[in-house]
């Protein structure tokens, strides 16, 4: 193996109409050669919420496959690294997509990017693996509401979703409710360990806004405080309200703001197709594109 | 249309990409703003991210804007090293020149290059460090040195522009199958407006005199990667003691958290400490900001 050899590289931005308001991600076009560790030890040294490595598919279904890395372990499927993934294949022009679809081979299976408006604004949304609630949260579940510290709810209880990974999710009563909530991060930390969770999603409706939904993410099951746009989390709220049967104020198609409170300004699309299947995505943008040596 | 600026992440204090620790530097910088700056090491994550800018003092080879993900910094070690490494190869410093003045927020430091190529090694002068005379309240200990087998210097805390609790292990195997107790340093480090304590011990090896781990989990880095001013600070607490291994060298850090940093060190005869290494050079390309 060639250990200089040269590799192609983007950093993107995803869920964001402008560079630097959405979620970063490190992208590795050219990925063959790398082994297990080695994709590791650059996810670990890029230090962002993961890093991806795009290699041939292993099937013809499929028009690329992505590897996706945490700073700490491989994972077989997220949000915002499927979607700035898809972004910079496009940009690099390894695939094309076809009526406007690519299809993601991963560790999960494969999942369809659906590609709009071609151009400047175009959005690209990934179908996400179905979440499920697990149960609803009850008067025991001590640490979700030392974490809440007592602020005021929304109209459903909270609940545990599965879909792949776990997340707790609350609504709350609105959306000053949950830009101003200080959580107790400590709780969130030992909620993530007792449940097998990535940690607690708040959110709330915004009936008044340009969006219909503020969202929060504190994944401190991996280790990181809040997360400024989160892919796979906002497809479990939109799976725990349809199958609350709570959907209803949004609508089958509704926009997220996320990411304001650490100084972002995310915006995340997220749309049920006649299937009940959750889509979720936005724009994304090239930050710094060029070349890596490992 | 924004200008696409040249743009590089360094891996610094490295003898192979993936052994040190990681930079970002904004080599064109030109007409970026203090909050874009900010915005930008906040986005990219890196513990620094620099700014590469023509000097404005006379005499001065660049100018370098230092950024972590919160706050701009007056001078950091491993961001000098880098972006001094960032302007050879980008022709900003000429490659012959084996003297360059670094302007930052600190003011003027001489930076000085060592070889070519793979093997070069940039030094920077440090700012001198000076051992803070200082009663600690024992409660504010508990549980720091619990289980650490103790070298023969005392704890000490030495400013060198951040503050550093050093404390000597016994051997190499006390540093790196040490388990400090993170909790118990973050007390300790807020208590006494430090950044991080540093464990340290003397060791005869062939590639390394010493070995050293860093923590600042006050600041939200548990265990820091490969860290300039921990290493400058432990060479002044030992030249204080008559204790340098020699004065000129080696120390290894980052292993435990799998990482190989090599930190060269040097005390000149003014006392100065210089603090060195290679830098490999691990994405090139165009930042579009």
């Amino acid at each position: 193996m060639n250990i200089s050899a040269t590799r192609r590289f983007y950093q993107v931005d995803v869920f964001s109409a402008r560079a630097g308001v959405g979620n970063p991600l490190a992208v590795v076009l050219d990925a063959e050669g790398l082994d297990d560790g080695q994709m590791q030890a650059i996810a670990s040294w890029a230090n962002l919420a993961e890093t991806t490595f795009v290699l041939p598919p292993t099937t013809p279904e499929a028009h690329y496959r992505v590897r996706i890395f945490t700073t700490r372990q491989e994972i077989a499927f997220a949000g915002h690294p499927s979607i700035g993934t898809a972004h910079a294949v496009l940009a690099a022009g390894l695939a094309a997509p076809e009526s406007g679809l690519l299809v993601q081979e991963c560790r999960a299976g494969l999942l369809p990017v659906q590609r709009r408006n071609p151009g400047a604004t175009s959005t690209l949304s990934v179908r996400v693996p179905r979440s499920r609630i697990v149960r609803f949260a009850d008067g025991g579940d001590e640490l979700l509401w030392r974490a809440l510290g007592g602020c005021a709810m929304g109209r459903l209880a909270p609940g545990l979703v599965e879909g792949g990974r776990r997340w707790w999710l609350a609504e709350l009563a609105d959306e000053q409710t949950v830009r101003s909530l200080q959580p107790e991060l400590l709780s969130i930390r030992d909620l993530a360990g007792q449940t097998q969770s990535l940690g607690l999603c708040v959110f709330a409706r915004t009936p008044d806004q340009p969006y219909d939904l503020v969202v929060r993410a504190f994944p401190l099951g991996v280790g990181i405080d809040e997360d400024p746009a989160s892919g796979a989390a906002n497809a479990a709220i939109a799976a725990f309200l349809e199958e609350a049967g709570a959907l209803d104020t949004l609508g089958d198609s509704y926009i997220v703001s996320q990411g304001r409170e650490m100084a972002r300004d995310a915006q995340l699309l997220v749309h049920l197709d006649p299937d009940r299947n959750v889509w979720v995505g936005g724009q994304c943008q090239t930050v710094i594109r060029g070349e890596l040596r490992w | 249309m924004r200008p696409h600026r040249r743009f590089a992440q360094l891996d610094v204090f490295a003898n192979r990409p993936g052994a040190g620790n990681p930079l970002a530097v904004v080599v064109d910088s030109d007409g970026i703003d203090d909050q874009a700056m900010q915005a930008f090491a906040n986005w990219t994550n890196l513990s620094e991210t620099t700014f590469l800018l023509p000097p404005t003092i006379p005499g001065a080879s660049y100018r370098v804007r230092i950024f972590t993900p919160r706050q701009e910094l007056p001078f950091a070690g491993h961001p000098s090293v880098g972006s001094a490494h960032a302007a050879l190869e980008a022709g900003l410093a000429l490659p012959g020149d084996r003297r360059l003045v670094q302007e930052c927020a600190a003011g003027l430091l001489p930076i000085r290059v060592d070889g070519d190529g793979e093997a070069r090694r940039i030094f920077v002068r440090a700012p001198r460090g000076r051992v803070v005379p200082i009663e600690v309240d024992p409660a504010s200990w508990r549980g720091v040195l619990d289980g650490l087998a103790r070298g023969p210097l005392p704890p000490a805390l030495v400013d060198n522009g951040p503050r550093w609790w050093l404390v000597e292990l016994n051997d190499e195997n006390a540093v790196r199958a040490g388990t400090p107790d993170l909790a118990a340093i973050a007390q300790l480090t807020e208590a006494t407006d430090a950044v991080g304590l540093a464990v340290f011990a003397r060791c005869d090896n062939r590639d390394y005199q010493v070995v050293v781990r860093a923590y600042c989990p006050a600041d939200g880095i548990p265990e820091d990667p490969v860290t300039g001013s921990a290493n400058a600070a432990i060479a002044a607490w030992l030249l204080h003691n008559q204790a340098l291994p020699a004065p000129c060298y080696t120390a290894s850090q980052g292993r435990e958290i799998g990482r190989d940093g090599f930190v060269h060190v040097e005390v000149d005869d003014g006392g100065d400490v210089w603090i060195g290494g290679q830098t490999r050079t691990v994405v090139t390309g165009t930042l579009d900001w």
